[in-house]
């Protein structure tokens, strides 16, 4: 931008070392260039869907080598690593933990190179993979053994060969641990108000919090700056919508709605919590982690949250924390709740498929159980979970009596479409905000969701 | 192109025209390791970017090319209308206000020179060097339920103000724009400071000889000679603004509802969450267009007069 005082480079002749640098920097450029395969590294082998080779579930007896790629930041991973490895010594693992923000961003590119890692952990947005062949389909290997018994929650990694519908087509991984959303309680201030808990119905739950509320106390803890809300209305999603429209919404069926009464009663009762004062006014400026926080701290007398939050919660009320399922529409309702799970995949260009799918199975197993529960999840085979006092043991019945009543239902907002996550902080931030209606707020998730599964 | 530059007329002796040469393309050798890195760090890059925002690219299978259509929906993108209104909002707090505070203490100080202005430079200074993801967590807790500014507000008798500032959709951007004058403004006055340094005392006794006021002295002495650093804190600080991300992403995500969404926050959204990286990528290139053309027009209008 400033101009430079103008120089002539060679006045006299052609200078030799003149064409030296360049021709250097030239061939440095096309090193840099040659370097990335392509200027738009992508996969061809669009739409194949071939499972690799022979399908066994005997595990290979020689030396084999597999890189497991993660996220996951508890002690599960390497827990269920070293106990397969003390099961089956000939399999060496090479782990590669990434954190969860970057392994978000890199994981696809990660898996889209020529020698990917052979397990990784599933995120959202893997489904991209899929429509490229990259994702080794597990059909084969489910069937051979018998996974679907085995594993809970197994349509939210089911993908249409294109990627874009979850819950059709074929299965491409399995869940380690996972994780399911309820209602923590201060013990302490349910009984000083007189509240009998558990609440048996959605109803009963909001006669406590009008109850709370009248004793000056802040009903449910929410933070919404990142988007917090979303659990209450997951939850009551869960409980107003019928599973079929709540997962072809969540899975991206196509034609698939929000716009019904049940997810209509959901809206309107997070609005009309808010209205009342159940919910803090300044529920948009405080984020998710500094409610849990702050419940742990002694604040509010209820909050919606998932397992994950059970540490800080025990840590922070001690006896006083306490926990029961979601409560339904009517009090004999079974239960369904919203949840999900560290998932594992398998790359279709590992030379191990069968180490792999051992290594999935294994997941499932009533030895894997207890190294599941220790990290803080809820292990596919609850039976299996060791038994526990208070707060986790509260945690582990609901867990039981979910799997068994099969009601663990996706977030709408990690399976639906790859923008749907910030949508539903916006639109929830109106609904809160009064700046959005419920049919506003409904129009805005759906018109996300559109414009995603029209392409 | 370089060979037709005109012979000299008179030749010189033959060792010092090898001499002359071999210094003249020293000087490049030395350049190169910094160009090297630029080139492939910074203009490569960009070029790719141009390159990627002409295709429709999920980042993992394999691109179509789009031609134009990928800026044709950046243009007719109603988002983008409300992201770039912001973005303009921000402004008025990383450029105008900054500049303006810089200017007034610039002036104070320089009226008369005290002692321990080092101190005072290292302080104001401090906010430009502390990253500004820790700028944005600091300026959450001040902004929380609980935080400083209402605790502020509360203690003076203010209580029916206090709320959740960052929640809110009436302030957030206004909050997030007060964390940005408070990063900036440090910049702005230790580039006017240093500025006044270079203006000669005797000019402001002069002044005062003729009568002249404080207020006269800063409108009519320090602002006009103070012009080159203005037009350098105008440029810096409407890049920071147009091109802001950290700091947004931090302390509230584009959030609540869409109030506080800058271009920054579509094109990481986009690229990495949507799954759209060749309509970031058109997006990236009209933003750096933009930014082009303000500073362009910046550095124009401070130009001096001959």
């Amino acid at each position: 931008m400033s101009p430079l005082p103008r120089t002539p480079l060679s006045p006299i002749g052609r200078g030799f070392s003149r064409r030296a640098l360049l021709s250097g920097l030239a061939a440095a450029g096309a090193v840099t260039v040659a370097g990335c395969s392509s200027l738009t590294p992508g996969s061809s082998a669009a739409g194949s869907t071939a499972s690799a080779g022979p399908v066994s579930t005997a595990v290979p007896s020689d030396p084999v080598t597999l890189t497991v790629a993660d996220a996951d930041d508890t002690t599960m991973t390497q827990g269920l690593l070293d106990a397969f490895r003390a099961k089956y010594p000939n399999v060496t693992f090479k782990r590669q933990y990434t954190g969860w923000d970057d392994y978000l961003k890199s994981i696809n590119l990660t898996m889209s190179a020529a020698t990917p890692p052979d397990i990784a952990q599933f995120t959202p947005g893997m489904q991209n993979l899929v429509p490229g062949g990259l994702l080794l389909n597990a059909d084969g290997y489910a069937t051979a053994y018998g996974w679907s018994s085995k594993f809970p929650g197994l349509d939210q990694i089911t993908f249409s060969p294109d990627g874009k519908t979850v819950g059709t087509g074929s299965l491409y991984g399995v869940p380690g641990g996972l994780s399911f959303e309820g209602v923590y309680y201060n013990k302490q201030k349910a009984a000083r108000l007189g509240l009998t808990t558990p609440a048996k119905t959605v109803d009963e739950l909001e006669a406590m919090f009008a109850k709370a509320k009248a004793a000056g106390e802040l009903p449910l803890v929410v933070g919404n700056l990142d988007g917090g809300l979303n659990h209450p209305f997951n939850e009551l999603l869960s409980v107003f919508l019928a599973p079929a429209d709540r997962e072809a919404w969540a899975f991206g069926h196509s034609g698939a709605s929000i716009v019904l009464p049940g997810a209509r009663t959901a809206a309107e009762t997070i609005q009309r919590w808010v209205t009342k004062g159940y919910i803090s006014s300044n529920v948009n400026g405080i984020s998710d982690n500094d409610a849990t926080a702050a419940f742990a701290k002694g604040q509010g007398v209820f909050r919606i949250s998932g397992n994950w939050a059970a540490a800080a919660v025990g840590k922070g009320l001690g006896d006083n924390a306490g926990y029961f399922t979601m409560p339904q529409a009517t009090a004999d309702a079974k239960i369904h709740t919203t949840g999900a799970g560290v998932y594992y995949c398998v790359s279709a260009k590992t030379k191990s498929a069968a180490a792999a799918a051992a290594f999935l199975d294994f997941v499932g197993s009533a030895d894997a159980a207890p190294l599941t529960a220790k990290a803080g999840f809820m292990a596919p085979k609850a039976d299996a979970m060791p038994s526990q006092a208070g707060l986790f043991g509260s945690l582990l019945t609901g867990w039981q009596a979910t799997v068994r009543d099969q009601g663990l239902e996706p977030f709408i907002q990690n399976a639906s479409t790859p923008t749907m996550s910030d949508t539903l902080t916006n639109a929830l931030q109106q609904l809160a905000g009064g700046k959005a209606t419920v049919d506003q707020f409904l129009a805005l998730l759906q018109a996300d969701f559109d414009k995603y599964h029209q392409q | 192109m370089l060979d037709i530059a005109p012979a000299p007329v008179t030749a010189p002796p033959r060792a010092r025209q090898r001499r002359r040469r071999r210094r003249r393309w020293s000087g490049l050798l030395y350049l190169a390791p910094a160009l090297l890195l630029y080139t492939l760090f910074t203009v490569l890059p960009a070029l790719h970017t141009a390159y990627l925002s002409f295709f429709n690219w999920d980042g993992v299978t394999l691109p179509s090319f789009a031609g134009l259509g990928n800026y044709r929906s950046v243009v007719a993108d109603p988002e983008l209308r409300a992201a770039a209104e912001h973005a303009g909002t921000l402004i008025l707090f990383f450029s105008v206000l900054p500049i303006a505070l810089g200017l007034v203490c610039a002036a104070i100080v320089a009226r008369r020179r005290r002692r321990g202005l080092a101190v005072i430079r290292a302080v104001v200074f401090l906010p430009q060097v502390l990253p500004l993801v820790a700028v944005g967590i600091i300026w959450r807790w001040v902004y929380a339920e609980q935080g400083t500014v209402n605790q502020v507000l509360q203690a003076v008798g203010l209580g029916r103000w206090a709320q959740a500032w960052l929640g809110s959709f009436d302030w957030a951007l206004v909050a997030v724009g007060v964390v940005g004058t408070w990063v900036v403004s440090g910049l702005c006055m230790v580039l006017f400071l240093s500025g006044t340094q270079r203006i000669d005392g005797e000019i402001y006794e002069a002044s005062r000889v003729d009568g002249a006021g404080p207020v006269r002295e800063f409108l009519s002495i320090t602002v006009p000679l103070l012009r080159p650093e203005i037009a350098v804190a105008l440029s810096i600080t409407v890049i920071a603004a147009l091109s802001s991300f950290d700091l947004v992403y931090i302390t509230t995500g584009g959030g609540p509802g869409t109030t506080t969404v800058v271009p920054g926050i579509l094109i990481y959204r986009l690229a990495f969450g949507g799954g759209a990286v060749g309509l970031a990528s058109a997006l990236a290139v009209v933003l750096t267009l933009v930014i082009f053309a303000v500073v362009l027009v910046i550095t124009r209008l401070s130009r001096e007069r001959p």
